[in-house]
C-alpha cells in the first residue's frame, strides 16, 4: 500500500469553516455555494435556459412558420412584420432562427452527452480493472484522438452521404455519430486519470475491504469522486460540438434541407455578394450560434472554477 | 454531397491563384495588355479543358471555347444570331434532304500551309465516328448513312467494326464531296458548324499519336494554339487565315480560374480582360453592374441570350399514377409564377420561357406555351378538378449545379399556390439524377436542362419528345408529334420545315409531358482595356469584334 494522496479528496473530507458549524457538506454542495455568488453564472445559466426553451418549445416565441416562404419578400431588411428581416427564399429569418435551435442543440447536448457516457465508461474500465485492458482500450482511444475533429466529421460525413428525402432525426444523428465517434477519446483519458487518482483513496480501500463488490465500489465510491471534471469538461466541449455542426452545415455536409439550423442558414447567407447587400441575412443566426456557444463555454468554464479546489 | 469540398480546395487553389497574380502585377509594374510592342492582346477567363483539343472529343465549355477561335468549319455561325453562314464551304445544295453536295472554297489554308480539301473532312469525320476511337462527339455523325458499321460490337470494343469508313461519305474531287443521311435531314446545314464538323489537316492523320497532335492542334481558323499549360492557354492571330471572320486581336491568353469570384475580381481591379462567368451572388441587386464601369461610368459588362433551356419534366404516369391527369400538369405549371423567380432568384439572368425552345434558335417562336402563364386561381381549380395530387409533390434536382435555389423557390410557390406540400431532393450529383431518372425511379417532377448541339429548333424538340427518343424522360408518345417532326425533317426549305417544328410544339403544350421555366441569358464583363467585345448565343467570345480602348 502506498502513501495516499490527500489533496485531490480534501473538499469531502472537509476542513473548510463551513464543516466546523456542523452541517455535512458534499463536493457539488460547495460547488454550488461558490457558483450562486457569481453574477456570470447566473447570466450564463438564464441564457442557456433561454436557448433550451427556445429549442423545446419555439412557438412560445414565434407563431410563423418557418418553412412559410413567399418570394416577393426576398431579402428585405429588419421592419415592421419580421423584426430580423427576410431570407433569400422570403421566409422570416426570426422564425428560422428560433426554429433552427433546436437541431443545434440537439446535436450539442447528444454528443456531449454520448462522448460523456462513452468515454466515462470506457475511462473507468480502463483504470479500474488496469492491465492489459487498460492497454487496449488506452491504444484504442489514441487511435481516435489522433484524427482532427474538424477533418474527420468531413471525412465520415461525405463518405456517408444522406440519402435525399431521410427523416430529420436521422440526419441530427448521423452528425451526433460522426461527432461522438471522434469526441470520446478526450472524456476516456479524463476519466481514467480521474479514476487512477481517486482509486488508492481511503474510503475506497475501506469499502474494498469490507468486501464490497467491484460494481458497488466503482459505482458507489469510485465514480461519484471522479465525474467532476468530466462534467465539466463536456459543458465547454458541448459548445464546440454545436460550432462544429455548424462549420460541417456551413461546407454543405453537415444537416440538410429542409432541416432548419444555424449552420445552414449562415452557409445560405454567406456569399460575398449577399454579406455586401444583405447583412442581415447572417448576422442574426450567427448571432444566435455565437451566444448558445458561448453560453454553454461560460457556464463550463464556471463550473470547473467552482470544482477545481486549487483554483480557489 | 462532392461539391463543398471541391469549392474548398477551389476556394484554396483561387486564394493562391489570386495571392499569385497580385505578386505578378506588382513585380510586373502594371499588367496593361494593350497594345504593347505593337501587338495587340488581351486576357479571357479560361478553364482546364477535359481532354486535348480535339474537335470531336470536345463536348464542354472549356476546351470549346478554344475551339470555336481555332477551327474553321463549312458552316460559320453568326455572331449575333447564330444564324449559319457558309465559311470554308462555297455551297451545300440538295434536292430531297437526303443525297447532299458539299463544295469547298478553293486556296482555304491551313495553319500549316496545306489546302484544305474534300478528303481532310471526309476522313476527318470517318476518325471521328470510328468506334474504336471513343470520340465524345461521335453521335454527331449518326445521320450519314454507314454510321451503325461504325461502331463497336460491345463496350469493351473486342468486336471490331466492320467498316471503317461510311458510305454515306464520297469524296467527288478535291473540292467536292457528297454525304447521304438515312433520313431526310432538312437542317443539316446548320448542324454541320458544330466543331465535330471541323476538317483536319494531312499532319493529323500522318500523326502517331492524335493526343500529342492536339496538344498544339494544326486548323484552319483565325488563331492558332501556341502554348498550352497548366495555367494558361495562348491562341495567337494565324496571318496565312483565309476565311471571312478574322480576329481583331493579335493574341488571346485564356488564364485558367478555378473560381469564377477570383475571375471577376480580377476584371474589376483590371488584371483581366474579359470574364464569361459573373458569381451569382454579385447578380443580387445589379451589384456587378455597379462594379463594372469605368471612370467615366460607362458600362463595362454585357448580356446575352444564349441556347440553354430549363424545363421541368413530369415523371411518367407508369411511374407516378398521380401525374397521368394532365390537369394535375397544367395546374403545377400554372402554378409556378417564372418571371418572379427569374427576377429574384436570376436577377434576369434568365428569361422566362414561353415555349419549348430557345428564343436564340433559329425557327423561334413566342408564347407557344398557353400552360406557361401564371395564374394561380386557376391552377387551384384545375388541380380539384383532378381530384388533387397524392402525397407531397417530389422536385428532383441535381445537387451539384447551383439549382438548389431556384428550386427552393419554385417549390415554395407550388406550395402556396397551390396548397400542395412540394420538397425539393437533391443528388449528390448529376450522374446519379440522371441515372435514377433514366430508370424511371423517380416521383414528381425533375429538372431537365437543355443545351442546344446547334442552333436550330429541332434539337429542342427530336432529342427530348419523339417516341423513344435518348432524352425522353417523361416516356411522351405522340403519333401527331412524331408525324410532324418526320414531315418538318424532310422539307426542303428550313421555313417550310420550322413552320412544322412549330405546329409540333404546339402539339407539346396540348399534352404537357414536361413544363418550359426559362431559357438562359449568359452574363459577361471586361476590363478598362476594352472597348467593346461581343459573346455568341453558344456563350462564347467573338474575338472578331474587339475593339481595344486606344
Amino acid at each position: 500500500m502506498t502513501e495516499t494522496p490527500h489533496t485531490h479528496v480534501e473538499p469531502i473530507l472537509g476542513d473548510t469553516p463551513e464543516q466546523v458549524q456542523g452541517k455535512p457538506r458534499s463536493l457539488w454542495g460547495d460547488a454550488w455555494e461558490i457558483m450562486r455568488r457569481r453574477p456570470l453564472f447566473w447570466f450564463a445559466a438564464a441564457l442557456l435556459i433561454f436557448f433550451i426553451i427556445m429549442a423545446i418549445v419555439p412557438e412560445l416565441f414565434t407563431t410563423k412558420d418557418p418553412r412559410a416562404c413567399f418570394l416577393e419578400y426576398s431579402r428585405q431588411p429588419p421592419g415592421p412584420g419580421a423584426v430580423f428581416g427576410y431570407d433569400f427564399q422570403g421566409c422570416d429569418i426570426f422564425a428560422r432562427t428560433i426554429h433552427g435551435a433546436r437541431a443545434s442543440i440537439m446535436v450539442g447536448i447528444f454528443t456531449a452527452g454520448f462522448t460523456a457516457i462513452l468515454g466515462s465508461i470506457l475511462g473507468t474500465i480502463a483504470a479500474y480493472f488496469g492491465g492489459w485492458v487498460d492497454t487496449v482500450l488506452s491504444r484504442l482511444a489514441d487511435m481516435f484522438f489522433a484524427i482532427p475533429l474538424l477533418l474527420g466529421g468531413i471525412i465520415i460525413m461525405y463518405t456517408i452521404p444522406t440519402p435525399p428525402g431521410s427523416n430529420y432525426l436521422l440526419v441530427v444523428f448521423k452528425v451526433v455519430f460522426a461527432l461522438s465517434i471522434l469526441g470520446w477519446p478526450s472524456i476516456f483519458r479524463l476519466m481514467r486519470s480521474s479514476v487512477l487518482q481517486t482509486k488508492p483513496n481511503d474510503y475506497v480501500q475501506a469499502a474494498r475491504a469490507l468486501g464490497a463488490s467491484p460494481m458497488h465500489v466503482v459505482g458507489s465510491h469510485i465514480v461519484p469522486n471522479s465525474l467532476a471534471p468530466v462534467i465539466v469538461v463536456s459543458t465547454i466541449d458541448l459548445g464546440a460540438y454545436i460550432a462544429t455542426e455548424a462549420t460541417l452545415s456551413f461546407l454543405g455536409i453537415g444537416l440538410q434541407p429542409p432541416t432548419v439550423s444555424w449552420g445552414i442558414a449562415i452557409s445560405n447567407a454567406s456569399a460575398l455578394g449577399y454579406i455586401r447587400q444583405a447583412p442581415h441575412m447572417l448576422m442574426f443566426p450567427a448571432l444566435f450560434l455565437s451566444l448558445a456557444v458561448l453560453s454553454f463555454i461560460m457556464l463550463g468554464e464556471v463550473i470547473r472554477d467552482a470544482l477545481d479546489p486549487k483554483l480557489r | 454531397m462532392r461539391t463543398p469540398i471541391r469549392i474548398l480546395t477551389a476556394g484554396i487553389a483561387a486564394a493562391l491563384l489570386v495571392l499569385g497574380t497580385t505578386a505578378c502585377a506588382s513585380d510586373g509594374g502594371n499588367n496593361d495588355p494593350g497594345t504593347s510592342g505593337g501587338i495587340s492582346a488581351i486576357t479571357v477567363r479560361g478553364c482546364t479543358p477535359q481532354s486535348e483539343l480535339l474537335p470531336t472529343n470536345t463536348n464542354e465549355v472549356c476546351g470549346g471555347n478554344i475551339l470555336d477561335a481555332t477551327e474553321a468549319k463549312l458552316i460559320h455561325y453568326n455572331a449575333d444570331d447564330a444564324s449559319p453562314e457558309l465559311d470554308i464551304a462555297e455551297s451545300i445544295e440538295t434536292d430531297d434532304a437526303i443525297n447532299w453536295t458539299v463544295k469547298l472554297k478553293p486556296g482555304y489554308m491551313f495553319q500549316d500551309g496545306t489546302e484544305v480539301k474534300a478528303h481532310n473532312f471526309v476522313d476527318a469525320w470517318n476518325w471521328g465516328a470510328y468506334g474504336p476511337n471513343a470520340q465524345m462527339n461521335e453521335y454527331f455523325f449518326e445521320m450519314i448513312e454507314g454510321y451503325e458499321d461504325m461502331q463497336c460490337g460491345d463496350a469493351d470494343c473486342k468486336e471490331v467494326p466492320v467498316a471503317d469508313s461510311m458510305k454515306g461519305l464520297e469524296v467527288l474531287d478535291d473540292y467536292t464531296f457528297t454525304i447521304r443521311t438515312v433520313a431526310p435531314t432538312s437542317n443539316l446545314t446548320v448542324r454541320l458548324g458544330y466543331t465535330a464538323f471541323a476538317p483536319q489537316p494531312d499532319a493529323f492523320f500522318a500523326s502517331e499519336d492524335k493526343l500529342e497532335f492536339a496538344k498544339k492542334p494544326i486548323a484552319a481558323g483565325p488563331f492558332q494554339v501556341t502554348s498550352k499549360t497548366d495555367t494558361e492557354i495562348v491562341i495567337e492571330k494565324f496571318e496565312g487565315y483565309s476565311g471571312k471572320f478574322p480576329g481583331s486581336v493579335d493574341k488571346v491568353t485564356f488564364k485558367i480560374y478555378n473560381d469564377s469570384t477570383a475571375a471577376y475580381q480580377d476584371v474589376v481591379a483590371n488584371n483581366l480582360d474579359v470574364t464569361d462567368l459573373i458569381p451569382a451572388d454579385y447578380l443580387v441587386a445589379d451589384m456587378w453592374k455597379q462594379d463594372l464601369v469605368d471612370s467615366a461610368g460607362a458600362p463595362r459588362w454585357g448580356t446575352k441570350d444564349t441556347g440553354v433551356f430549363q424545363a421541368l419534366t413530369f415523371s411518367p404516369a407508369k411511374t407516378d399514377p398521380g401525374m397521368a391527369d394532365i390537369r394535375v400538369r397544367q395546374a403545377i405549371s400554372m402554378a409556378v409564377d417564372r418571371s418572379q423567380v427569374v427576377d429574384i432568384v436570376f436577377n434576369n439572368a434568365r428569361v422566362a420561357a414561353t415555349g419549348w425552345t430557345s428564343p436564340v434558335v433559329d425557327g423561334f417562336s413566342e408564347n407557344q406555351c398557353t400552360n406557361c402563364v401564371f395564374d394561380p386561381d386557376r391552377a387551384k381549380e384545375l388541380l380539384a378538378e383532378a381530384g388533387g395530387y397524392p402525397g407531397p409533390l417530389e422536385l428532383w434536382i441535381n445537387g451539384d449545379g447551383g439549382h438548389q435555389q431556384w428550386a427552393d423557390a419554385v417549390c415554395n410557390q407550388i406550395k402556396n399556390n397551390l396548397e400542395l406540400e412540394c420538397l425539393v431532393q437533391a443528388t449528390p450529383d448529376f450522374a446519379t439524377l440522371r441515372n435514377k431518372i433514366k430508370a424511371r425511379e423517380l416521383k414528381g417532377i425533375m429538372r431537365a436542362g437543355w443545351q442546344m448541339d446547334y442552333p436550330s429548333i429541332e434539337n429542342f424538340l427530336t432529342p427530348l419528345y419523339a417516341t423513344g427518343a435518348s432524352a425522353n424522360d417523361s416516356d411522351f408518345s405522340n403519333a401527331n408529334f412524331d408525324r410532324l417532326l418526320r414531315e418538318a425533317a424532310a422539307a426542303t426549305t428550313n421555313d417550310a420545315a420550322n413552320l412544322l417544328y412549330q405546329e409540333a410544339e404546339r402539339v407539346l403544350d396540348q399534352e404537357m409531358p414536361a413544363m418550359p421555366l426559362w431559357t438562359q441569358q449568359s452574363q459577361y464583363g471586361f476590363s478598362t482595356n476594352i472597348k467593346s467585345i461581343k459573346m455568341t448565343p453558344f456563350s462564347t467570345f467573338d474575338f472578331g469584334s474587339v475593339v481595344l480602348a486606344s
